[in-house]
């Protein structure tokens, strides 16, 4: 009992809880804003992985460093996404149920091409870089630098977004295209341009989530998709458009993984997150949208 | 009058499709075997997923448990018991999950049955992790003729299956589920137990295949029965041949199949890339895929 209540897990837990909760705080804003299940957006972090070790490996440039470059360089990818590919979709299917299927087959598509080509360029191997690892002790507890980093630069972030969603009026203007989208272009919201900048926006925050990662975790080509399952649980969890009840989920999942492999073994690892899948997606089959769309 | 037309020529392609061991060598025959596979799998995909819209992105569960159970009864059952017990391993699954699931609709129901096929992946991983084995190997499985002939009968048997569904009650109340639930359930379809049924009849011939096609290989490893690109696989081709037609997965199998030999065993990844490309393509372009092309133009024909 004693390691399980060690505050060694708990900073585990807060530090991947805060990954997830920065990865499902972008897929909230492109699905809730959008409609659009991104079933690609592990592979985004993915890609901010990769840069943050090629610049790292190559030019000695700190992944701190390369955070700024990778979320520019994610949020260029989601504007080409949506201008090539998903404004066209969103503006001729009307039906939300028919845009949705479309849009995770299509993201599905993408996905594979996106992995493959990664695995083309930077081979399929597994890679890794050392940075920030100097310990820190703190009350019997063990950090790593980058962890630390990682922990403080999700939370900053989260917060940071949560702040300006809530008063900024871009952030009105993202909740609103929430709400209702009909009734938010009525009162003169901008509906375009607020796509396009949600779309950036989500996916500079999952190629951010990329770089933090590269600090600690192994990168490969195929490392995106238990992301994108957690974000997923994520905004199911937390309530679709609902940013704090998803960072609160975020840090609860890191918690069930966390303390659900300490139970068991760490071959569980992957179980845990797919169950807790499948679990929340079976007690919630109405869909992320819950009670909501019954109404409609 | 064209019905037997049909039935006939089938009859014919297929006698012919079981003499070709005598008639081509064995590289020609792999191929045949992995066509007739990939006609078994997305022939049975389209009685749940192209008739109901229940698309399922997890398809490889049922091939998956089905190569497990026959790997887990090597040598110790005959194949001919084997194989059928794969099957209805997978129809048992899907039995017991399809109510709990099929509640789950339209994209949710897409990323949960991929969930679900990843969970069940990662499950058998620690079975075998905990049984200390990696792979297993297999000794004395059948020669491709043998494999060849099982598989050609699936395939038949699934071609058949989804022809007949299509014709029957259960078909025409899978439709009308898939063009509006509420107003099929009104009209008294019995909605909850058709999906059922129809994930149960896609299950089964591809826990069979899945049972059948393992053997092709002299070791058996989890993640290679339970790879997510088997389902994608089946997706993108009843996607790119059209799913409302027995010839649509027909013709979208033959066209990845061709593809596959052309680029998989050189450049696995190109193969991918362009299977996920024609996926995006089809999706946005000819949602009706290759038969639909086919249709209006049929039509203008008869006219």
């Amino acid at each position: 009992m004693d390691t399980v209540l060690s505050g060694q897990l708990l900073f585990s837990a807060l530090v991947i809880g805060a990954v997830y909760a920065l990865t499902g705080l972008g897929l909230n804003l492109v699905y809730g804003t959008m409609r659009l299940l991104n079933i690609a957006h592990g592979d985004v972090v993915m890609l901010g992985a990769y840069l943050a070790f090629w610049l790292f490996s190559l030019g000695q440039i700190s992944p701190l460093l390369a955070a700024p470059l990778a979320v520019l360089g994610a949020a260029g990818l989601g504007a080409l996404a949506y201008l090539g590919l998903f404004r066209r979709q969103i503006e001729t299917t009307p039906a939300v149920e028919k845009l949705e299927a479309n849009s995770l087959l299509l993201f599905f598509g993408i996905s594979v091409v996106i992995q493959n080509l990664a695995s083309l360029a930077f081979t399929p191997s597994p890679r890794a870089v050392t940075y920030l690892d100097t310990i820190y002790r703190l009350g019997g507890v063990s950090m790593t630098g980058n962890r630390l980093a990682i922990l403080g630069i999700s939370v900053l972030i989260c917060v940071a977004t949560a702040l300006v969603l809530r008063y900024s009026v871009y952030g009105l203007a993202i909740k609103a295209l929430i709400q209702n989208r009909e009734a938010a272009a009525v009162v003169g919201v901008n509906v375009r341009r607020v796509q396009i900048v949600s779309l950036m926006l989500g996916f500079g925050l999952a190629g951010l989530a990329g770089t933090l990662l590269s600090m600690t975790e192994q990168i490969s080509p195929f490392m995106g998709f238990p992301f994108t399952i957690a974000a997923f649980v994520v905004i199911i969890m937390g309530g679709l458009g609902n940013l704090v009840g998803g960072i609160l989920a975020g840090f609860l999942l890191g918690f069930v993984e966390i303390y659900g492999v300490v139970l068991t073994s760490s071959n569980a690892r992957s179980i845990i997150l797919y169950g807790v899948f499948v679990g929340v997606l079976l007690l919630r089959p109405q869909g992320l949208l819950g009670g909501r769309r019954i109404s409609q | 009058m064209k019905a037997a037309f049909w039935v006939i020529g089938a009859g014919l392609a297929g006698a012919g499709a079981a003499g070709l061991p005598w008639l081509i060598g064995d590289y020609y025959l792999t191929v045949a075997l992995n066509l007739a596979m990939w006609i078994a799998l997305a022939q049975s995909w389209t009685i749940l997923s192209g008739m109901a819209g229940y698309i399922s992105l997890g398809h490889v569960v049922f091939y998956g448990l089905g190569a497990y159970c026959v790997v887990v009864t090597w040598q110790a059952v005959p194949l001919f018991v084997a194989i059928p017990l794969g099957g209805l391993v997978a129809g048992i699954f899907a039995a017991v999950i399809g109510a709990p699931v099929l509640r789950v609709r339209g994209p949710y129901f897409v990323i949960l049955t991929f969930g679900i096929a990843e969970l069940v992946k990662y499950i058998v991983i620690n079975i075998e992790a905990s049984s200390g084995q990696a792979s297993r190997l297999l000794f004395g499985t059948p020669s491709v003729t043998d494999l060849y002939l099982i598989m050609l009968a699936l395939a038949a048997a699934a071609t058949g299956l989804a022809w007949t569904v299509r014709r029957s009650r259960l078909g025409s109340g899978l439709v009308a589920i898939r063009e509006d639930e509420e107003a099929a359930q009104t009209f008294g379809v019995p909605v909850t137990r058709f999906k059922v049924y129809a994930f149960i009849l896609a299950a089964v011939i591809p826990g069979m295949a899945g049972g059948t096609f393992v053997l092709r290989s002299t070791y058996f490893e989890t993640t290679q029965v339970f790879d997510p690109v088997i389902s994608f696989s089946i997706v993108t081709m009843a996607i790119i041949g059209g799913s409302d037609d027995a010839r649509g997965p027909l013709l979208g199998a033959t066209f990845l199949v061709v593809l596959s030999e052309l680029l998989w065993s050189t450049l696995p990844q190109l193969y991918l890339i362009v299977l996920g490309t024609l996926l995006v393509v089809f999706v946005l372009f000819l949602p009706g895929g290759l038969v639909g092309l086919l249709g209006p133009n049929r039509h203008r024909l008869v006219r």
